[in-house]
């Protein structure tokens, strides 16, 4: 599957989402527990604000010698015996893979969880070729793969759209014939899954970081797949985005605690591990490794406003708090990258034509900006493709700009305010919808917006917008008699 | 020009900076979190952490005396049931006063063999239901084992088998992972470690890939225990 995900457009992809009431209780029930979650672990660890600007730094300081980083590692990688590819594009790494495939006949493929696999349609290019098997070793990659390559629908959580009597079926299947108990359900899937591993004689990873000072790549997981990638098949081939660079093992150990509390709120992930082409006298891993780093795109951000998107580690933590991700789910945007990073990446990736729904699906209240562990500025990064887009789309912005000019000049001159609140209610007299007073409309009897003006309007499609209150009505006039009340 | 020639000076044009600054401007962090972080602990204290945090991990946490060892060893065997045991070809074996113990170990253990092809050895790990192995450090902050790879104790040790046990020395259980990677850098560095491989192992394998449930035991073991030899 390829960045993009549908062919749908935005509107229908956003109604599909609404009616999916299984996966918006399930991200939300995801959300609220991964709170709590990343919330108690950062507190663990203390001092995350002093973490977060070492975080950003680490990720600054690669982004900007990101060439010299580049080459340092992929000279560590080939002293150690291994071959580094530098891919443009999707077509030019998974064309490369899979020429691999062909010239060490390679048959039985395995794969550990890899997004960047995922943005190069490897599966798919991968099994073009004849007698080749591959499998996704990663529990919830596995699922997907059985249900014919179904769209992840979150970067760290991939199958929150699916529920276990779902699961079970996929996996009727193939064999099972258990329960629609989750433990039970993971025990069939490795006793499955083990007997690819042992005779698997290539494995596909992606790479969490790249360690520079030695050419050795650091993977995290909670299952353990990954590690059995790289240490059965006598090939093993590492995909990665060219950005993933870190120093020395000292920053990617730093990364992988930050990363690990931000994506599942534990203080490290079950495996955290270092790995190269096998040295000659060791008796497994691979004795054939290849890394092909990727740009597909990521230049486009070097030197721009959109530079710090780079920074990303993926932990997802951004989707974790985003109230529009709550709603759509991950197949709301049509990329493999949804949510807040997924609507600031995927334009930079593939352009406005593809992806400019994107950065309008964002309240901008700021949430994700405030939890991302390597302090990307994701809401202002929104704005900034929405005024790139209006500059290159030709539309005028000088309309939002003046009315955003006028509300802020409005709201932060008090005599300005108080006769606005003295005036709208009347005002807006003649726009109101009224109904008798139910259940239903009580906070809206004294009328209410059914299409309103300017930049309201994109809330009253979907909601009603009340009245604003009489003068005599409003917070600020019944604050004031409940003090003089209560002085009196 | 190479195909990284070209890739390189793009990344350089795109960004608008030249390449080869990194040596006059190498990575300094702005604060020392990572080292200063738990580096006021007491030996005594270090030992609580680690035990509370491996715990929350659903490890089995033992500290033993040297002596006590193989007894140790043998309830955890039994507990197992263990009719497979795979032990690493390790000089630390006989450094932990092991030997007498390995001489009348039954069943019979089979071991991660250097000198054995990749097919042995991967046929013994996977049918090892129980697994021994000798661990680098100990980090306090998360419970986390560290192992890196070595002739004698392959990759696939740490993950094939179904129930895993790792013997750490007290002296080496560090606050977090800033003091084990000092320790492997200077290794790799100094040439006194040659491997390819490090593995930083916290518990069992997990997963919450169905509906959020905690599933633990995936691919890798499905029980993970930690005995820590009392050297100080
Ligand atoms: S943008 Fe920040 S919060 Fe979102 S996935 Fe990337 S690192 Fe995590």
């Amino acid at each position: 599957m390829p960045i993009k995900t549908s062919d749908q457009s935005f509107t229908t992809r956003l109604k599909e989402s609404e009616a999916d009431k299984f996966m918006q209780r399930a991200v939300a029930k995801a959300q609220d527990a991964q709170w709590d979650k990343r919330t108690s672990s950062r507190e663990d660890l203390g001092n995350w604000p002093q973490w977060r600007e070492l975080g950003e730094q680490i990720r600054q300081h690669v982004i900007r010698y990101l060439p010299d980083y580049l080459e340092r590692f992929s000279n560590n990688v080939e002293a150690r015996g291994g071959h580094v590819f530098f891919a443009s594009t999707d077509e030019e790494a998974s064309s490369y893979i899979q020429q691999i495939a062909v010239d060490l006949d390679a048959h039985h493929i395995v794969k550990s969880k890899s997004m960047v696999t995922t943005e190069i349609d490897l599966d798919k290019k991968l099994l073009e070729l004849p007698d080749r098997t591959l499998l996704e070793s990663d529990l919830a990659e596995f699922i997907l793969q059985e249900d014919d390559f179904d769209e992840p629908t979150h970067i760290v959580f991939p199958t929150l759209h699916k529920n276990r009597d779902q699961i079970q079926t996929i996996f009727q299947k193939i064999g099972y014939t258990g329960s629609n108990d989750p433990q039970e359900m993971a025990r069939f899937a490795r006793k499955y899954l083990r007997a690819s591993f042992l005779e698997a004689d290539m494995g596909i990873t992606g790479c969490n970081f790249a360690v520079a000072e030695n050419g050795l790549i650091n993977l995290v997981t909670n299952e353990g797949n990954a590690d059995l990638v790289m240490a059965i098949p006598k090939t093993q081939v590492v995909v990665m985005g060219m950005e993933r660079l870190v120093p020395t093992m000292q920053e990617a150990a730093v990364l992988d605690t930050m990363l690990a509390r931000s994506a599942v709120g534990q203080r490290m992930t079950s495996y955290a591990t270092f790995c190269g082409p096998a040295m000659p006298d060791e008796i497994d891993g691979p004795e054939n490794f290849y890394v092909v780093i990727l740009d597909n795109g990521r230049s486009n951000a070097l030197g721009g406003q959109f530079e710090q998107v780079l920074q990303c580690i993926r932990c997802g933590a951004c989707l974790n708090v985003c109230p529009v991700y709550r709603h759509i789910g991950g197949h709301g945007y049509g990329s493999i990258y949804p949510g807040p990073i997924g609507a600031v990446l995927s334009p930079v990736l593939r352009g406005y034509e593809l992806f400019g729904d994107l950065p309008f699906a964002s309240s901008l209240c700021g949430a994700c900006s405030e939890t991302c562990p390597v302090k990307i500025p994701l809401h202002e990064l929104l704005i900034k493709h929405r005024a790139v887009m209006n500059d290159r789309l030709k539309l005028d912005h000088s309309f939002n700009n003046t009315v955003m000019h006028g509300i802020g000049m409005a709201t932060g001159t008090p005599p300005m305010f108080r006769m606005a609140l003295d005036v709208d209610h009347a005002m807006s007299g003649a726009m109101v919808k009224h109904d008798a007073p139910t259940v239903e409309n009580f906070s809206n009897h004294n009328g209410y917006f059914i299409h309103a003006p300017g930049m309201a309007k994109g809330w009253t499609d979907s909601r009603d917008l009340p009245r604003p209150p009489k003068h005599k009505e409003n917070f600020r006039s019944w604050f004031k008699h409940h003090q003089e009340a209560s002085h009196d | 020009m190479t195909e990284r020639e070209v890739f390189l000076n793009h990344l350089a044009e795109a960004s608008g900076r030249p390449r080869h600054q990194l040596v006059d401007h190498p990575f300094i962090p702005i604060n020392s979190l990572p080292q200063t972080t738990l580096s006021d602990l007491s030996a005594d204290e270090l030992l609580n952490l680690a035990q509370t945090r491996s715990e929350a991990l659903q490890v089995e946490f033992h500290l033993t005396s040297q002596k006590k060892l193989p007894q140790v060893l043998n309830v955890w065997l039994k507990a197992q049931q263990a009719q497979n045991i795979l032990l690493p070809t390790d000089p630390r074996l006989s450094e932990y006063g092991l030997d007498q113990w390995l001489a009348h170990l039954t069943p019979t253990p089979r071991f991660w063999q250097p000198n054995a092809g990749r097919a042995t050895n991967l046929d013994a790990a996977s049918h090892a239901d129980a697994a021994i192995s000798v661990g680098d450090y100990l980090l306090a902050e998360s419970g986390t084992l560290t192992v890196a790879t070595t002739r004698g104790q392959g990759r696939a040790f740490h993950f094939l088998p179904t129930h895993y046990l790792s013997i750490i020395p007290r002296s080496h259980v560090v606050p977090r992972s800033y003091q084990a990677m000092k320790a492997y850098r200077h290794a790799l560095q100094n040439g006194t470690l040659q491997t390819s491989n490090i593995n930083f192992i916290s518990g069992p394998s997990n997963s919450g890939d169905i509906e959020m449930v905690l599933i633990v035991g995936v691919h890798g073991p499905l029980t993970v225990s930690y005995v820590v030899i009392d050297d100080a």
